[in-house]
């Protein structure tokens, strides 16, 4: 740089340079602007498109699984048979002859073999016809007309899973069976009707009656545990850290360690649980109770952040009336600021719930991924949860499990979308009192 | 009795106390002449008095219930003679499992003396451990309660008594929040010091061989497994790296735009659609990449020629994870960027600057310490992030770069080593643990850069 | 103050009232317009969302003159300043009517380019907002991004000349890169001018540019406005009525949004013409 700058020389260049070049510039800058702002946009559609996608995958396999394929089967009992039979087995096999034969009927085949035609029922119709037509059997006489499962092949055919112009080898029931099925339709004896089993049921083998009412027991349970364990430590804890805690080095510390804790990997609170809880402290495997406690340590840091929050929202005008009133430093919190704070505390504490519903990982390390046919009744019985559920139902290798797991997905998400809402609503009621 | 009706039962008598106790209160202060001679109002004396029926004989019932079971266990087994005597822990628990199931009806008693005496006796002891349990807890709830009811006095600072209990309380809600850390680092901890006696950290950190399956046969090959975990860490941080590629420049454009260019009405609508991506659980975007975007993939590969394209790929599975870790960024990202004072935009666009000239120019990297936070926090997601992986990726670890093929992480093997296995002390379970200690201490490090820098740019601008 | 305001409503109303009369009588007020103006404003009127900031504000800004606007809390002088360069554009809610006219051209017309409006007409803020970046990059900001210059050499020579004219290249010459953020209020202030003086402006707003500073500094920048008069018109919104007598060459009045008076500054602070306007001078109001 030289000593010689005539400042008014070089204003005036200056001055000439950008009324010539400005305008050429200009274009050139506005087309970046353009473009830089269509990047934005461009990366909110990209996300939102790929979630629209997501969900509507998601949606369209799912959807079938709301409903299943059943036959119409007019049964004909005999009362003195089922009188015969001794063992409970002995009558299950009488039910079995009896449902044989009045699928035989239906598809007037009464050459054909009963094992050749059980492939299109549900190996589970033989319990639906006892427990439903127990009275109608023990009748002499008797006779019924009833909607049974069809298997998980036929309703796949009928949802066109299975393209029947796939070669006969390629699936599992053969041309007969199609004609039969054809048969069926024709006589109007084969209709897809409402899928009780998968709303009442828990997991089966047999995917036509697998239900998600088990895993949804036992995610209702587990978030029980979670809620009575997570909602007075974390309310505790942020009460401490907001209103009693001094500002030092170790208040600092332990604030860095729960906001570290909230990013902890969740696999690794799978760990602990096994560890602890399980192999330490001699706790049932699988159980709801340590799901609880596990999901608890993984939903306090979010309930101690959002109650953290909520309480540095209520103004300090309150607190220093409540003081002035004579009230104690405890007495304030627990009369003013908590009540005041309490509908953000909600909110928080439904958000981290709602991160528990959706948790799997690790729950599978405790042993929730078992397979468990049985709804739980106890917080120390053998369950699973309905994300894990998912993930087990994803794993199976029947095609029918497919359009369950998406079933059970947009049930998940239904959940979800609930609790979500409610701690929207919550949170506006929240803001609203503050103001 | 059951538990549920004793608990009742102790309610019952906690509230029954209080009446007392807030009774006496009352008509101890009568007899000095007024409520003014009490420290607290009558309420705090009959709370006070409630909570020691309360307190201790919970105390007392949750302990023995969780010894109760041990105990009898132990009780039975040494009483069994030598034929039947389990040889090892998975016996015993077998037999124990037999016992129980016997006990509660659901299975008969096996043919034998030796299972008759035993189930007689399990049943006596379980019978008497309940009786016991019922009789301690109560006496115990009934002389507490009793003898603070008789120590009430007037001058007795029943309220400070009760604040302090709160108070007590309180701190030891917070100093779980500690100790959870703690345990999560001392359970890791212990398991992986028990690894690495029989595999040494050299061969973990640096090999490059990982077949954690111990062999039925001791003459296997590989009988002893290898435990080479470099594969893994190469998997973990492709599929981490290629999520990392998809969210930063989405996440951060999103924000940008969310932030600077989209009018209220229209950002009130897309954010929170866009932190619907952040509420989805993983299972779901397991699903999804391993149905979907997957096979996706391996077609669209297959498209354009390059056939042999593992529907595992880590490409299919870094995408999904990349979405999904989207809001992640965009929303600290938001933060952070309209957090930078409205003044330095001014400035800028007094000087003439376009929209997109400051935020080029200042608002990012005024933005950038918060932004680099963000990104940090993302990554440890994505390397912690273990459904996705464990649906869509492989479980076979071979070293690869080429991210078409099927690649391995360290959260699958974590999780795969641990479903299912009860046993808990061969090399394979414990390298679980190992593995999860290496993971622990990478997500701890990222998180606690990541807090610090959000940390020092808030105060910055406050 | 703003009790005096409230205990008389009928006085302060009427004398707008009065005020207003004067405008619409003739359409400007006396004073208002000059020979050759740069700036012109015409019946301006501002609203953000319902409230009306600003009321139909005719005026003219002279060549190489000092033009400041004065007046109490809230009176608009502020939106105004920066409805001339079109920075409320960026104001969600804000609407402008009339219009401003800058060389001939009406400034609010669709197909004017704000960028290219800024980059003739800088403003200097309240705060002093340094960027955060090397003394040197914020002074190179406007002429990079406007591509005034072809050679670093070139850069160079515009960095050193804008801050020898803010006196502030003794002080800085040393450490041109260091961060802007570490010089004191004053030179960060001057350093903001000197950033808007770097792309050459024509015309220069200053919204209260010595709020935040100290007397010493304060008088620094009042020379230097002096000295930068010379080649720019300079129009400076302030709160200290000697500042205004000291620098400008005329004094526009505000109140409640409506222009109650221009004239010289001389004119303004010796014989005003409004009663309002003499309250304010004299302290009895604001």
């Amino acid at each position: 740089m030289n000593n010689t700058i005539d400042p008014e020389r070089l204003r005036q260049r200056l001055a000439d340079a950008r009324a010539e070049r400005l305008q050429a510039s200009l274009q050139r800058r506005h087309r970046k602007e353009a473009v830089f702002r269509g990047l934005g946009l461009g990366a909110v559609c990209l996300a939102l498109g790929f979630l629209a996608v997501l969900l509507f995958t998601i949606f369209s396999q799912g959807m079938s699984a709301f409903r299943s394929s059943h036959v119409q089967l007019t049964l004909e009992f005999d009362a003195q048979r089922l009188g015969d039979a001794g063992s409970e087995r002995e009558r299950l096999e009488q039910y079995q002859t009896w449902l044989d034969e009045a699928l035989l009927r239906a598809l007037d085949a009464p050459e054909s073999r009963a094992s050749a035609v059980r492939p299109l029922l549900s190996a589970a119709a033989v319990y639906q016809v006892r427990d439903r037509l127990e009275d109608v059997a023990a009748r002499p006489g008797g006779r019924a007309t009833l909607w049974v499962l069809a298997s998980d092949e036929v309703d796949l055919i009928q949802t066109g899973v299975v393209d029947r112009a796939w070669p006969e080898a390629a699936r599992s029931l053969s041309d007969q069976h199609l004609a039969w099925i054809d048969r069926l339709s024709e006589a109007e004896l084969l209709e897809r009707r409402y899928n009780r089993a998968f709303f009442t049921g828990a997991d089966s083998r047999e995917p036509e009656v697998a239900g998600i009412w088990g895993a949804v027991v036992g995610s209702f349970l587990t978030l029980v545990v979670t809620l009575a364990l997570a909602f007075p430590v974390g309310v505790a804890t942020a009460v401490y850290l907001e209103e009693f805690a001094p500002r030092n080095r170790l208040t600092d510390l332990i604030e860095l360690n729960i906001n570290n804790l909230a990013a902890v990997p969740s696999i690794i609170f799978g760990l602990l649980g096994l560890a602890i809880f399980i192999n330490t402290l001699g706790m049932p495997r699988s159980a709801p109770l340590v799901g609880g406690l596990v999901l608890t340590l993984i939903t306090l840091p979010t309930i101690i952040i959002a109650t953290r929050s909520a309480l540095r929202a209520v103004p300090n005008s309150l607190r220093d009336a409540a003081t002035g009133m004579g009230a104690s430093r405890l007495q304030v919190t627990l009369h003013h600021v908590l009540p005041m704070a309490m509908p953000g505390i909600l909110t928080g504490t439904i958000i981290g719930l709602a991160q528990a519903l959706g948790e799997t990982a690790p729950l599978l390390m405790i042993g929730m991924v078992a397979f468990i046919a049985n709804v739980p009744s106890g917080f120390a019985d053998p369950a699973t949860v309905l994300p894990v559920q998912i993930f087990i139902w994803s794993d199976s290798p029947e095609r029918a499990f497919i359009a369950k797991t998406s079933a059970a997905i947009m049930v998940l998400l239904g959940f979800l979308a609930v609790m979500n809402l409610a701690a929207v609503l919550l949170r506006r009621r929240f803001e609203h009192r503050l103001k | 009795m059951n538990t549920l009706q004793l608990t009742v039962l102790l309610a019952g008598l906690a509230v029954l106390f209080f009446w007392l106790g807030r009774w006496r209160a009352r008509q101890l202060a009568r007899v000095q002449g007024g409520f003014k001679h009490l420290h607290s109002r009558p309420d705090y004396y009959g709370l006070v008095a409630a909570l020691w029926v309360g307190l201790p004989s919970l105390l007392v019932l949750v302990i023995w219930w969780m010894l109760e079971d041990r105990v009898i266990a132990q009780i039975v087994l040494a009483a069994l003679p030598e034929a039947m005597a389990p040889a090892s822990a998975a016996q015993q628990e077998l037999v124990l499992t037999r016992l129980r199931l016997i006990n509660s009806g659901a299975l008969l008693v096996p043919d034998g003396v030796h299972w008759q005496q035993a189930t007689e006796q399990f049943r006596v002891l379980t019978e008497r451990s309940q009786y016991g349990r019922q009789a301690l807890v109560l006496a115990l709830a009934v002389i507490a309660g009793a003898l603070s009811w008789w120590r009430i006095r007037p001058a007795q600072a029943a309220r400070t008594q009760i604040e302090r209990l709160l108070h007590g309380f309180i701190l030891l809600c917070t100093s779980l929040a500690v100790l959870t850390t703690a345990v999560i680092v001392l359970s890791v901890l212990f398991e992986s010091l028990t690894f690495f006696q029989a595999v040494s950290p050299w061969t973990f950190l640096f090999g490059t061989q990982w077949s954690p399956q111990m062999a039925i046969r001791v003459e296997q090959i590989g009988a002893s497994g290898a435990f080479g975990a470099v594969p893994l860490f190469v998997g973990t941080l492709m599929v981490a790296g290629i999520a990392l590629v998809v969210a930063i420049p989405v996440g951060l454009m999103s924000a940008i735009y969310l932030s600077e260019y989209a009018r209220p009405g229209v950002r009130d609508v897309l954010k929170p659609l866009l932190e619907v991506l952040a509420g989805i659980p993983t299972v779901v975007y397991g699903f999804f990449a391993a149905l979907t975007m997957g096979p996706l993939v391996r077609d669209l590969f297959a498209g354009i020629g390059f056939d042999g394209v593992s529907p595992q790929s880590a490409l299919a599975v870094g995408l999904v994870m990349g979405v999904m870790i989207i809001p992640v960024i965009s929303s600290l990202s938001d933060d952070v960027i309209r957090a930078v004072p409205l003044s330095l935009r001014d400035a800028s666009e007094g000087l003439g600057a376009t929209r997109g000239e400051t935020i080029r120019h200042v608002v990012l990297p005024a933005a950038l310490p918060g932004i680099m936070g963000g990104i940090l926090l993302a990554t440890s997601r994505a390397i912690g992030e273990t459904m996705i992986v464990l649906m869509a990726a492989g479980l076979a670890a071979h070293l690869t770069l080429n991210p078409l093929e099927a690649v391995t992480t360290v959260t699958v093997q974590i999780a795969t080593l641990l479903i299912g296995d009860q046993a808990f002390d061969s090399p394979k379970t414990l390298a679980a643990f190992a593995l999860g200690l290496l993971l622990f201490v990478t997500t701890l490090v990222l998180n606690l850069i990541a807090l610090i820098i959000v940390r020092r740019y808030r105060e910055q601008y406050d | 103050m703003v009790f005096l305001r409230r205990a008389e409503p009928p006085q302060s109303s009427s004398a707008l009232a009065a005020a207003s009369a004067t405008q619409s009588s003739s359409g400007f007020l006396p004073g208002a317009l000059v020979d050759r103006p740069r700036l012109s404003a015409r019946d301006i009127s501002v609203y953000y969302a319902d409230v009306q900031a600003i009321t139909n504000v005719s005026m003219d800004v002279a060549q190489h003159e000092i033009l400041a606007l004065i007046g109490p809390s809230g009176c608009g002088k502020t939106t105004l300043l920066r409805t001339f360069n079109r920075m409320n554009d960026s104001v969600r809610g804000c609407r402008v009517t009339g219009n401003v006219i800058f060389d001939g051209e009406p400034i609010y017309r669709k197909g004017v380019d704000p960028v290219a409006l800024r980059a003739r007409m800088g403003i200097v803020f309240q705060k002093p907002n340094p960027f955060p970046k090397s003394i040197y990059d914020n002074v190179a900001y406007g002429p990079r991004l406007h591509g005034l210059v072809d050679r670093q050499a070139e850069l160079d020579e515009v960095v050193e000349a804008s801050l020898q004219r803010t006196g502030l290249w003794n002080e800085v010459k040393d450490r041109l890169h260091k961060p802007a953020l570490s010089l004191s209020g004053g030179q960060q202030q001057r350093l903001c001018i000197a950033r808007t003086i770097a792309i050459a402006p024509e015309i220069i707003l200053m919204d209260e540019p010595c709020s935040a500073l100290d007397p010493i500094a304060t008088a620094r920048i009042e020379s230097l406005m002096r000295e930068l008069a010379r080649n720019h018109s300079i129009i400076i919104v302030t709160h200290n009525m000697q500042q205004a007598a000291r620098v400008s060459d005329r004094t526009a009045y505000f109140h409640e949004g409506h222009l109650i008076e221009i004239g010289t500054t001389d004119q303004i602070f010796t014989t005003p013409e409004q009663s309002l306007t003499e309250d304010y001078i004299t302290g009895r109001y604001g």
